[in-house]
């Protein structure tokens, strides 16, 4: 027997079961994790099953997790040939990947200019279109008071969006033609007050409309993976509650829009690694439109795993080290059904008022098809200081209606005490006559919740 | 070098590396009043902190300083920590020195940028805790200080 090499180092970037999840792939590839934690998160379960733990920074995020020259500098420190940023943080910000790439350790994540080019909204709309790509009709007001014809051309209803308003402002909603008429020349007033520029443009707007995603894994060089769809229109505020794979009820012809167009994205951007393309899927219409690609693991890509039997993030660290990825080619429609529900520690009952405290009781359900991606356990103190994802629970089935049913017994049967949890929630939507017929439009869970009979 | 006078600091880092090259394992030279004890053991007084602390989880969190009495002065983030502004210069204060709450210990490396440590507060640096151009962790003590009467 000849020496084994030493064990590649992978420094993982995050906390919370993100960091779990990445530390099992590193050993699942027979490399040492280490990771870099906050102060706050220097005794979590995390760190306690890397190799290693290198403390960055205080607890605040921001002197620590978001600091990419920390992050970098814990990479040299650590001796590390690769670096998982997660998802959040750092995982999407060119400068950690370039600090990186200039030190001539991998960033476990697609290449700086990709992060760039689908970073911002504008730059990947253009990207998009270049690939021919479905986009949301749009089009730039070139006179508020001839918009007739625009709009028209459009389609209704649809939004008068200020050219230089943002988060929220300067949106309104028109049904027709009449009322645009009239609003444009109003919203165009509004704009040069609000933000000394009047300029406007109309896009389509679709209220009732469904999140599918298509799971990308790009090889660097154009080629790559399609590893399905997956349905997230349970949401609240944009927050994903629920996820599934394969997105119900989507038709082969529609399908094949989307995978198509992800596959286009992948080709037009070299893309490398795990990445996500998201698209709005109207329920009213036939209109399938682009809305953005994440570039990095998603906190929901455990269904693709659990339906296609695969490992994305053990794939992706086997491509930043320059390994075949080991992921099978598949078909578009996978052989089973999972579900994920995102229990958290918010009090659904007090407008999902995020708590933290020591948990003193944890009990997962177990059985054929669970998976539960967690970091924590009985006694872990939920630190205030980051997001209030608490576990992940996966539950794999035969077909859509066996999952649904899964789904809702592993709530029922899983007991978390000390802290305020979103289960309860969870359990009404799963028990919900309309989720379980399925599916919902991203509009559903709002109404529903407030309107339940407590 | 004279015995009359103080050697300068850059003499006693000509003797460093001399003695460094040379194939001691542990070598002590006095120059007027003015010692110098090297040891390629780590088996010093005072010790410098042992280098596996960096790889022990959680070892060397803020909570739990590896000084064993008094004040320290930690690491605000993680970095190479430094005594000297280069490797030919002087450090910036030595072992038994007085130091103000704004006088720098050091310089912290992060990924090229060099910020400096400061004291934080009054008091004798009675000895460092990490070595020249170790790893550290945030939070992790670099020097103890005995903050005194102040």
């Amino acid at each position: 027997m000849t020496a084994a090499p030493a064990p590649p180092v992978i420094l993982v970037a995050n906390r919370g079961e993100i960091a779990m999840r990445v530390i099992q792939a590193v050993r699942r590839i027979g490399g040492s994790p280490v990771l870099a934690a906050s102060a706050a998160d220097a005794d979590s379960p995390p760190a306690r099953a890397a190799d290693r733990v290198i403390v960055i920074g205080p607890a605040p995020a921001a002197q620590s997790y978001l600091r990419p020259e920390l992050v970098a500098q814990a990479a040299l420190n650590a001796g590390a040939v690769a670096v998982h940023p997660g998802y959040g943080f750092l995982s999407e910000q060119p400068a950690l990947a370039e600090l990186l790439e200039g030190e001539g350790i991998a960033f476990v994540g697609p290449r700086p200019e990709t992060l760039r080019a689908v970073g911002d909204k504008g730059s990947a709309r253009r990207v998009a279109v270049e690939a021919g790509v479905p986009v949301a009709a749009a089009a730039d007001v070139a006179d508020p008071s001839d918009v007739r014809g625009l709009g028209d051309a459009i389609g209704y209803p649809l939004l008068v969006k200020a050219v230089h308003g943002g988060g929220g402002r300067g949106i309104r909603l028109v049904r027709d033609a009449d009322e645009l008429a009239a609003l444009a020349p109003q919203a165009a007033a509004e704009a040069e007050a609000a933000f000394g520029n009047g300029a406007l443009y109309l896009e389509r707007y679709y209220g009732a409309a469904r999140h599918v995603e298509v799971q990308v894994f790009g090889d660097g060089e154009g080629g790559g993976w399609i590893l399905g769809d997956r349905d997230c229109s349970v949401q609240r505020r944009h927050q994903k509650l629920i996820e599934e794979c394969p997105a119900p009820d989507l038709s082969d012809e529609r399908r094949a829009v989307l995978h198509d167009a992800a596959r286009s994205l992948v080709r037009a951007l070299r893309y490398r690694g795990a990445g996500t393309v998201e698209f709005l899927v109207d329920t009213e219409s036939d209109d399938v439109v682009f809305l953005e690609v994440n570039a990095r693991i998603q906190v929901e890509h455990t269904v693709t795993e659990e339906a296609y039997g695969v490992d994305l993030v053990a794939a992706q660290l086997r491509l930043a080290l320059g390994q075949p990825v080991g992921l099978p080619d598949v078909g578009p429609v996978p052989p089973a059904t999972a579900i994920e529900v995102r229990i958290n520690a918010e009090d659904p009952e007090l407008d999902f008022r995020p708590n933290s405290g020591e948990l003193t009781r944890v009990e997962w359900p177990r059985g054929p098809g669970l998976r539960v991606d967690t970091h924590v356990e009985a006694g872990y103190r939920f630190p205030p200081y980051y997001d209030s994802l608490l576990a992940k629970l996966v539950v794999r089935a035969h077909d859509r209606r066996a999952a649904v049913d899964a789904a809702l017994a592993a709530v029922r049967a899983t007991r978390l005490e000390g802290l305020a949890t979103t289960l309860g929630m969870l359990e009404r939507v799963l028990a919900h006559p309309e989720f379980a017929a399925g599916p919902v439009p991203t509009s559903w869970f709002g109404p529903v919740w407030e309107g339940r009979a407590s | 070098m004279t015995p009359r006078e103080q050697p300068s600091w850059q003499d006693l880092l000509d003797l460093v590396t001399r003695l460094d090259g040379g194939s001691y394992d542990a070598v002590s030279v006095q120059v007027g009043d003015v010692s110098v004890t090297m040891s390629r053991g780590g088996a010093l007084p005072p010790p410098t902190a042992p280098v596996a602390s960096a790889a022990t989880p959680a070892a060397a969190g803020p909570t739990t300083p590896a000084a064993p009495t008094g004040a320290t002065i930690d690491a605000p983030m993680v970095g190479v920590f430094y005594r000297r502004p280069s490797p030919s210069a002087a450090p910036f204060v030595e072992e038994g020195a007085e130091v103000t709450a704004e006088t720098t210990i050091g310089i912290l490396e992060i990924m090229k940028m060099m910020s400096p440590v400061v004291a934080g507060r009054a008091g004798v640096l009675t000895r460092f805790l990490v070595a020249d151009g170790e790893a550290v962790e945030f939070g992790q003590p670099l020097a103890a200080l005995d903050p005194g009467g102040s």
